[in-house]
């Protein structure tokens, strides 16, 4: 081209100065809107972008979409043509949103986590797995892309039954509240159920399982599918009467707290699948079992709170009742805990051994996060211990402070149940590590197989006595005897239905705390092992490798905000 | 060649075992920066589980190894970084064309906007690629893919390329093209490590080989240093004017020939001893009075340094 003389060109802009500067400012701002939308596009998690950008090419997924928005169709012209020219007065809406929901719940629930199971198992199949798992992107990464992309399928069927779905509030007896709900717990089910499938498809590696695993899935899948319709229609139908109670959105409290924190644990297991064997696969899932206990505290102090808060109420029998609950649900999460946590594998990898925590303080607390079977009993049972500890000394403050009487089990029951709980853990977890190790010694025991140990050990213990004394003459009608020692379910059951003297409390607490304290003394020589390594140091190559990222890390744009015009 | 002392690949001790399988055993090695290592063993010799350790992809029983001096056990992350893996499998995808495969490899090795760009169209390039960036990589022939998989593997520009049996399928064509590259790499100052089964593929390929069977290195070095390692034999054409039954009366009595035959007017013989060997008995032959008008004397193909160097080492 050749040059222009200024002043020419000055004169040509300044022609039609209002439109041009009009038309410049949209197309600037279509400029910015762009380079943030590819900004974002560039910041998104790669799998995300390649699923998407495949789903969009997938028939599957077009017919799928389609068939979803056909029956939306249908549905809404054979629903108007049966309540006819009364649709402005009569109240169609909950039916009519019955019907969308019951559209959108099948594809939510059953479809988009078994795609995002099956783009999981693909990988394996067609091989990509290992390429996917030598690139740069980490494992937590490659879990949030998968479930992402899950959910970007979540959105566009959502978005083919949403219009349907505005549609039915237009007509009379549907309220804003009931439509958000119902969303919500499709979706949150929905993506609940995308990350226990990812879970799965991450856990189920071996081929030849494949078929077994994906029968099962569906049937788990349908399983909560009819659990989730049945849900949604109970809040179409009594939702609006719900909503006045504020029990109900204490117990959505509950409800979302549990599922966030459930959420983050499957994640994290998820995660620790994919990941490369030297990696510190343990701390995370450690960190989100004791926000589970946290959780479990608040629910138990929120029942306490508004229980007690409330005019005429007793203490005694009910803060009993809180304990044995408590001790209930404890035991029970740290046993199955526990259970997968020593079968951890004993080695450290020198990688996990430079992030010990060096010598201060916190050592002992933090080293229970550690990586290791020895480190995970520790965890179970400390964490078993501070809870009960916490509820026990609740329950002792509350009755301190008055409101004694009422029925229920007396504290001193609840006093027996916790310590029996806290008992069979130890004992049940520590002894079944005894096995394990024993056993480690001569052949491979992977985690499964160290958790069916596990669980075989407890259900002997409850299955063996049991059987005696049904098949023996003698003991047959005598109800509890001592001889169901070992048996948790009958003796706690026994304890808190009918009370200390129906039990020989004054014998078990003698026994049950001596067998736990054994175990826990067996396993304290490898535990300690374990728990007294050191920090090994950093290798000088990372030192220098660090040195090296350092300097060249570019200064560019921190979000899609700021970022600014190309670089080239 | 540039050889600065640093390897860029250095395995040590290395073991696989699979529960009574022992697939690698007590491998160490190196493999310096500009440097093409062949693998060279037969099926189920242990090539594909070593490369997989070294790849980050399975973790040793025993031993180590170090990629720019980071421990694929400890920190396979940092290995990721510096490292390319061309699997002998493809690894395909479902409704998707060449340019979205390697920009999906791109984004997954961090690479951003620009330097993701100039980085998949070096890639196309680099690897011929560029007229099928459309192309569906379902419908693509087995050199394409071959091609594409190596576009795949330095996406991200690694400092060490891994290749298990790249050349496997291929036809002739494609075989000399993947020659070139794997020149250009190294020239690049790339370590790359690639395997085969088939000996005479790797031969002109490589700066150094590495024979490997049952999970043993038996021999390192190049071609020439395997042979001059082991008892060399080769075999040795003679013409004479005349009747050859003299000269091979005469060769008979010699304890470094062996296998004597007459064909095509030739004397064949295997002969123990290096060129100088040689040498020297050509001298003698002369000085024996036999008119010799030919000597040739042939090279020992890596296939024969192969077959010598694995015969009797392990059952
Ligand atoms: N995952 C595995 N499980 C059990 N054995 C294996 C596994 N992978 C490889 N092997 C065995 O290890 C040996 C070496 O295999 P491989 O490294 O694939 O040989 P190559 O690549 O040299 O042909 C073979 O005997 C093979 O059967
Ligand atoms: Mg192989």
């Amino acid at each position: 081209m050749t040059s222009v003389p200024p002043t020419a060109l000055n004169e040509a802009t300044s022609i039609h100065p209002p439109t041009r500067t009009a038309e410049a400012s949209w197309l600037r701002a279509w400029n910015w809107t762009e380079a943030r939308l590819a900004a974002l596009a560039e910041r998104a998690n790669p799998i995300l972008v390649k699923e998407t950008r495949q789903a969009l090419k997938s028939r599957q997924f077009i017919i799928t979409f389609m068939i979803v928005l056909l029956f939306c169709w249908i549905v809404s012209f054979v629903g108007i043509a049966i309540v006819g020219p009364q649709i402005y007065y009569a109240a169609a809406g909950p039916g009519m949103l019955a019907a969308y929901y019951t559209i959108l719940i099948i594809p939510l629930t059953l479809v988009v986590p078994f795609t995002a199971f099956r783009s999981l198992a693909a990988e394996q199949e067609e091989n990509t797995f290992d390429l996917l798992s030598i690139t740069t992107l980490g494992s937590r990464q490659i879990v949030t892309g998968k479930l992402a992309s899950a959910l970007v399928q979540m959105v566009v069927y959502l978005s083919a039954v949403s219009p349907c779905i505005a549609f039915t509030f237009l007509l009379r007896g549907v309220d804003a509240i009931t439509v958000g709900m119902l969303l919500a717990v499709a979706m949150l089910g929905s993506v609940g159920l995308s990350m226990m499938a990812l879970l799965i498809g991450a856990a189920a590696r071996v081929r030849t399982t494949q078929v077994v695993i994906s029968v099962a899935l569906v049937l788990l899948l349908a399983g909560a599918g009819v659990a989730l319709w049945f849900l949604g229609i109970g809040i179409i139908s009594d939702g609006s009467a719900m909503y006045r109670q504020a029990e109900f959105w204490l117990f959505a409290v509950v409800v979302m707290s549990l599922y966030v924190t459930t959420f983050g644990l499957l994640h994290a297991a998820a995660a620790a699948q994919v990941a490369f064997v030297s990696e510190n696969r343990s701390t995370p899932l450690r960190r989100w079992m004791m926000a589970q206990q946290a959780c479990l505290c608040g629910w138990m102090a929120g029942l306490v709170y508004v229980v007690l808060g409330s005019p005429g109420a007793s203490s005694s029998g009910f803060m009993s009742g809180v304990v044995i609950i408590t001790a209930t649900l404890g035991s029970g999460y740290w046993f199955l805990m526990g259970a997968m946590m020593t079968g951890e594998w004993p080695h450290l990898s020198r990688r996990v051994q430079r992030s010990l925590p060096t010598n201060d303080a916190w050592r002992p607390f933090v080293s229970l996060m550690n990586p290791g079977p020895g480190a995970g009993y520790l965890f179970a049972v400390a964490n078993l211990t501070m809870l009960l500890i916490v509820s026990l000394s609740a329950a002792v403050w509350a009755n301190a402070t008055g409101m004694a009487g009422g029925g229920g089990p007396s504290l001193e029951a609840a006093f027996y149940y916790a310590i029996f709980a806290w008992s069979y853990v130890v004992a049940f977890l520590g002894f079944g590590r005894l096995i394990i190790n024993a056993l480690r010694k001569w052949v491979y025991v992977p985690m499964t197989a160290a958790f069916l140990i596990h669980v075989i050990l407890l259900l002997s213990a409850i299955g063996v006595p049991t059987v005696i004394q049904m098949t023996s003459r003698e003991l047959r009608n005598s109800g509890y005897t001592l001889l169901q020692m070992p048996n948790p379910v009958w003796t706690l059951s026994e304890l808190a239905n009918r009370g200390v003297n129906s039990v020989q409390a004054d014998v078990l607490v003698l026994i049950l705390p001596t067998a736990a304290l054994i175990a826990l003394l067996l396993n304290l020589r490898s535990v300690a092992t374990e728990l007294m390594l050191q920090r090994i140091p950093v290798p000088v190559r990372i030192i220098e490798d660090e040195a090296e990222l350092e300097a060249a890390a570019p200064r560019g744009p921190q979000s899609p905000w700021d970022l600014d015009d190309d670089p080239a | 060649m540039y050889m600065p002392r640093r390897p860029l690949i250095e395995v040590r001790e290395l073991h696989r075992y699979f529960g009574p399988t022992k697939a690698v055993v007590d491998m160490s090695f190196e493999v310096y920066a500009g440097e093409v290592f062949g693998y060279i063993g037969p099926n189920g010799a242990g090539k594909t589980t070593s490369m997989r350790i070294i790849s980050t992809l399975d973790e040793p029983t025993y031993g180590d190894a170090l990629v720019d001096g980071f421990s694929v056990v400890d920190d396979p992350d940092r290995v990721r970084r510096r490292l390319g893996f061309m699997p002998d499998y493809f690894g395909t995808y479902q409704n998707m064309n060449v340019v979205e495969y390697l920009d999906f490899f791109a984004r997954a090795y961090g690479l951003r906007s620009y330097e993701r760009k100039r980085a998949i169209e070096y890639a196309m390039e680099f690897t011929l690629l560029e007229q099928l960036a459309e192309k569906p990589i379902n419908g693509l022939s087995k050199g394409m893919k071959q091609r594409l998989a190596l576009g795949r593997t330095m996406i991200h520009d690694p400092a060490v390329l891994i290749l298990d049996e790249p050349a496997a399928g291929l036809d002739p064509r494609a075989r000399i093209e993947l020659r070139e590259m794997i020149g250009r790499l190294a020239a690049d100052g790339k370590s790359v490590l690639i395997s085969s089964h088939i000996l005479t593929e790797l031969a002109e390929m490589c700066h150094r080989v590495g024979i490997i069977e049952q999970g043993q290195l038996l021999a390192v070095g190049t071609v020439e240093e395997i042979s001059n390692q082991t008892e060399t034999r080769s075999e040795v054409r003679l013409r004479v004017l005349g009747e050859p039954d003299g000269m091979m009366q005469y060769l008979r009595v010699r304890d470094d020939v062996s296998d004597i035959a007459f064909r095509n007017g030739q004397v064949i013989l295997t002969h123990a001893g290096g060129p100088a060997e040689q040498a020297a008995l050509l001298r003698q032959i002369i000085e024996a009075n036999f008119q010799v008008v030919e000597f040739a004397s042939k090279t020992k193909s890596l296939e024969d340094v192969f077959m010598h160097v694995t015969e009797g080492r392990v059952q």
